[in-house]
């Protein structure tokens, strides 16, 4: 959320030119919710954020909080699910409203909690230089086993070693946390991911999950496919094991959940839809024949693969003609924005480049390179999503594709002989983030990492699962980068503007 | 038993080249691939590689599996009498393997080639989970399945080893087939192409059985069904397309009731 947005906050009221729009939204004191305020949560939640509202939809709302699980600090730090998954951040959390609550609290709430809120454990924790990579990059700590264990616990046998090249944080070589510990972890830093829109994250459109040419495993319990699309390594394969796997990680919670506890998390996540509901600058985003916003969300269909008839971001097709239709009453900075983002869709559809070196994408039968475009991958219609899951090297972890990041640790990787080596870099790969290889323990894996959802981006800087990019128009400039593409200043501003309503 | 070798008979049909009879001269070389940037939308774009023997140049994007530019790749295939539309003889049916060997990365411009949009089958697609299909009826017997691999892979490719593992599976299901016999080969016998000693390793044989009994496995047959096995040195499957090496790297799949 952007300091600059506090009058309107408080004026909780907004008036957009054209779709003339009053939308509430919750005062800024109100911004953050902590573990037991025992607020309400209703039914339509919105907050400011940089662009304009994020908008989040309680279907069986409103709920009361009190004695929640969601909202309850279930284990010994202080933590509940909501800490790392607050409304006005799109149901993740932002760098900005970290920021926020670091000045706020003097870095006492506890999602600065040691465990993972902070650079390393054994640092001083009081020092706000010990929360960096929290404050500056949204990123908590993920500690994986090593080496890798499966499912059911049981170790797997890495195909390759890991040496820590550069650890700024301390927490690779430490003695109690690191890679040679007494339980060995490799730490990297992951932003946490929307607790919002999750029957888009469950949804299997196929069977076959075509970059590792399996069908997606069945979860014993439910005897439901696994979707593929949970957390950035894939470790967990249901919304339950996600929740159980924070519990224990985030939350530092002892002991067993009551099934009734897990069922009442899982209940409440799954009744809760989240997008940008207005712009500041295109008002409404439901309004001149477009139906942006959350209510789209809940009603669609999950899974569903774009197509000449399902066409991908059509919520936004009508605003393409706007020039031609009776546009009466809306300004023409309004108008302008809602036929930029018309033609950012249509770039997102039908601009195609040259993908290369992308292990999990080039690496499949279609060759490297092969020529397609953003939703060749971001293929499910409503959030982006990959219908047919799986995890990408899109080089935001790895060298030589991924930004400069000092500030995060770096790991060589070498496979083992006789292993078959990452496809595109080779036996040797330099690292931020092993990424989907340290769940597998697979050379072809390393960097990869699971697509997620492009709902409510505007309220949840920065982007990319270590945070490298601050803006949503980074976002497109990595992509420019990392393919060639050739935008032209008005494309990428276009995409940017369609990134920022979903 | 009923062999279903449309695995490989309907290969030419399904990758669009119906028409183009083959002339049945295959070839076989190693080359350095060279990527031709027509673009005729998603996933066109021309594959050309120079058979150094008879420096002949050929169009090898046909296949299932396309090379990658940087990799040396391993062409076997059919020379075609299709039209010329990226700059080299049509090679169809065509099957391309990427090698570990390195070479140098090259691109072309279209260079006013067309090229070709990029086509796939509707057999060789699955339809999505929530479309409904009747399981195979009957009368039911003992069927095989083969599926084939690029040389040195166990990768299942996608847009046909699913079919073909589904279409297993639901057999498998419908008719209640007592015994399933997985068995996987590695072509382990020496071929000399463009001058180089090539063969799989025998161990390759048994992954490639391991990964398609774990996606039937995936696709509901019962594990104390399965009966796995591996085999090297195959002999070649008998089909239409000229081509016995590339049957050799295959998974048979045998239901028996």
């Amino acid at each position: 959320m952007s300091a600059g947005c506090a009058a309107f906050l408080l004026s909780a009221a907004f008036t957009a030119g054209g779709g003339a729009a009053e939308v509430q939204t919750s005062p800024e004191s109100e911004t953050w919710w902590s573990p037991g305020s025992g607020r309400e949560f209703p039914a339509v939640l919105s907050y400011a954020d940089e662009r304009g509202i994020i908008t989040t939809l309680n279907l069986k709302g409103p709920t009361d909080t009190r004695g929640h699980p969601f909202f309850t600090a279930l284990g010994t730090n202080g933590r509940a699910c909501i800490t790392c998954h607050q409304p006005a951040d799109g149901m993740s959390v932002s760098a900005h409203d970290l920021q926020a609550r670091w000045q706020a609290t003097d870095g006492k709430d506890p999602v600065f909690a040691a465990i993972d809120g902070s650079n390393c454990p054994s640092l001083p924790q009081d020092e706000r230089a010990s929360h960096s990579l929290l404050l500056e990059r949204g990123t908590f700590r993920v500690a994986r086993p090593w080496p890798p264990v499966d499912a059911d616990g049981k170790k797997i046998a890495p195909q390759f070693d890991i040496e820590v090249v550069r650890d700024p944080t301390g927490c690779n070589t430490s003695a109690v946390y690191g890679l040679h510990g007494k339980n060995p972890a490799v730490s990297v830093f992951r932003r946490p991911r929307p607790a919002t829109n999750l029957k888009y994250l469950t949804a299997v459109g196929f069977v076959f999950e075509p970059k590792n040419g399996f069908p997606l495993p069945i979860d014993p319990e439910s005897g439901q496919r696994m979707s593929g699309n949970l957390l950035a390594d894939s470790r967990a394969g249901t919304l339950k094991l996600q929740l159980l796997d924070a519990m224990h990680t985030h939350l530092e919670t002892e002991g067993n959940l009551h099934p009734e506890q897990i069922q009442r998390i899982l209940d409440f996540e799954g009744q809760l839809y989240t997008a940008q509901s207005v712009d500041f600058v295109g008002g409404k985003l439901d309004d001149g024949g477009a139906h942006g916003g959350p209510e789209t969300l809940a009603l669609s269909k999950p899974g569903v693969l774009k197509s000449s008839k399902d066409v991908q971001w059509v919520e936004y097709s009508p605003w393409a003609a706007l020039a031609t239709t009776n546009t009466a009453g809306s300004s023409d900075a309004q108008r302008l924005f809602r036929e930029s983002v018309a033609r950012g869709a249509a770039i997102f559809r039908d601009r195609t480049f040259l993908i290369s070196d992308s292990s999990g994408l080039n690496s499949m039968n279609f060759g490297n390179p092969t020529r397609d475009g953003c939703n060749f991958c971001h293929n499910m219609t409503r959030t982006g999503m990959d219908v047919a899951p799986g995890q990408v090297d899109l080089g935001t972890t790895n060298e030589p594709f991924a930004d400069s990041a000092p500030d995060l640790p770096l790991f060589k990787l070498t496979c083992h002989a006789g292993e078959t080596p990452h496809p595109f870099l080779g036996a040797v790969i330099y690292t931020h983030d092993p990424g989907f290889a340290l769940t597998t323990g697979r050379c072809v894996d390393i960097g990869k990492i699971t697509m997620q959802s492009m709902r409510g981006l505007a309220a949840r800087a920065p982007y990319f699962s270590n945070g490298s990019a601050r803006t949503l128009r980074d976002v497109v400039e990595f992509y420019n980068r990392r393919y060639n593409i050739g935008l032209t200043e008005q494309e990428k501003q276009d995409l940017t503007n369609l990134m920022s309503v979903l | 038993m009923c062999v279903k070798g449309a695995v490989l008979f309907s290969l030419a049909a399904a990758l669009g080249y119906a028409a183009d009879a083959p002339t049945l001269k295959p070839v076989s070389f190693i080359a350095c691939p060279v990527y031709r940037d027509t673009n005729q939308g998603r996933k066109s774009g021309c594959w050309l590689a120079d058979d150094h023997e008879s420096g002949v140049r050929y169009d090898i994007g046909g296949g299932r599996a396309k090379p990658q530019i940087g990799h040396e790749v391993l062409v076997e295939g059919v020379v075609a009498n299709s039209t010329d539309v990226c700059g080299g003889a049509v090679l169809a049916p065509v099957y391309t393997a990427v090698l570990e060997t390195r070479c140098p990365a090259v691109m072309l411009p279209p260079e006013n080639y067309p090229g070709r949009a990029f086509q796939v089958s509707a057999k060789s697609v699955l339809p999505p989970m929530d479309v409904e299909r009747p399981l195979p009826p009957p009368p039911y017997e003992s069927q095989q399945w083969v599926i084939q691999f690029n040389f040195q892979s166990d990768f299942l490719l996608y847009q046909y080893s699913e079919v073909i593992l589904d279409a297993a599976a639901r057999y498998i299901k419908a008719s209640g087939a007592k015994r399933v016999l997985v068995t996987g080969y590695a072509a382990t016998k020496e071929m000399q192409v463009s001058g180089r000693t090539l063969s799989e390793p025998s161990a390759l044989a048994k992954t490639r059985a391991e990964s398609v009994a774990e996606a039937l496995r995936r696709l509901g047959v019962d594990p104390r069904q399965m009966h796995v096995s591996w085999r090297k040195d195959p002999e070649p499957i008998a089909s239409n397309d000229g081509l016995e090496e590339p049957s050799k790297r295959r998974v048979t799949i045998r239901a028996e009731l």
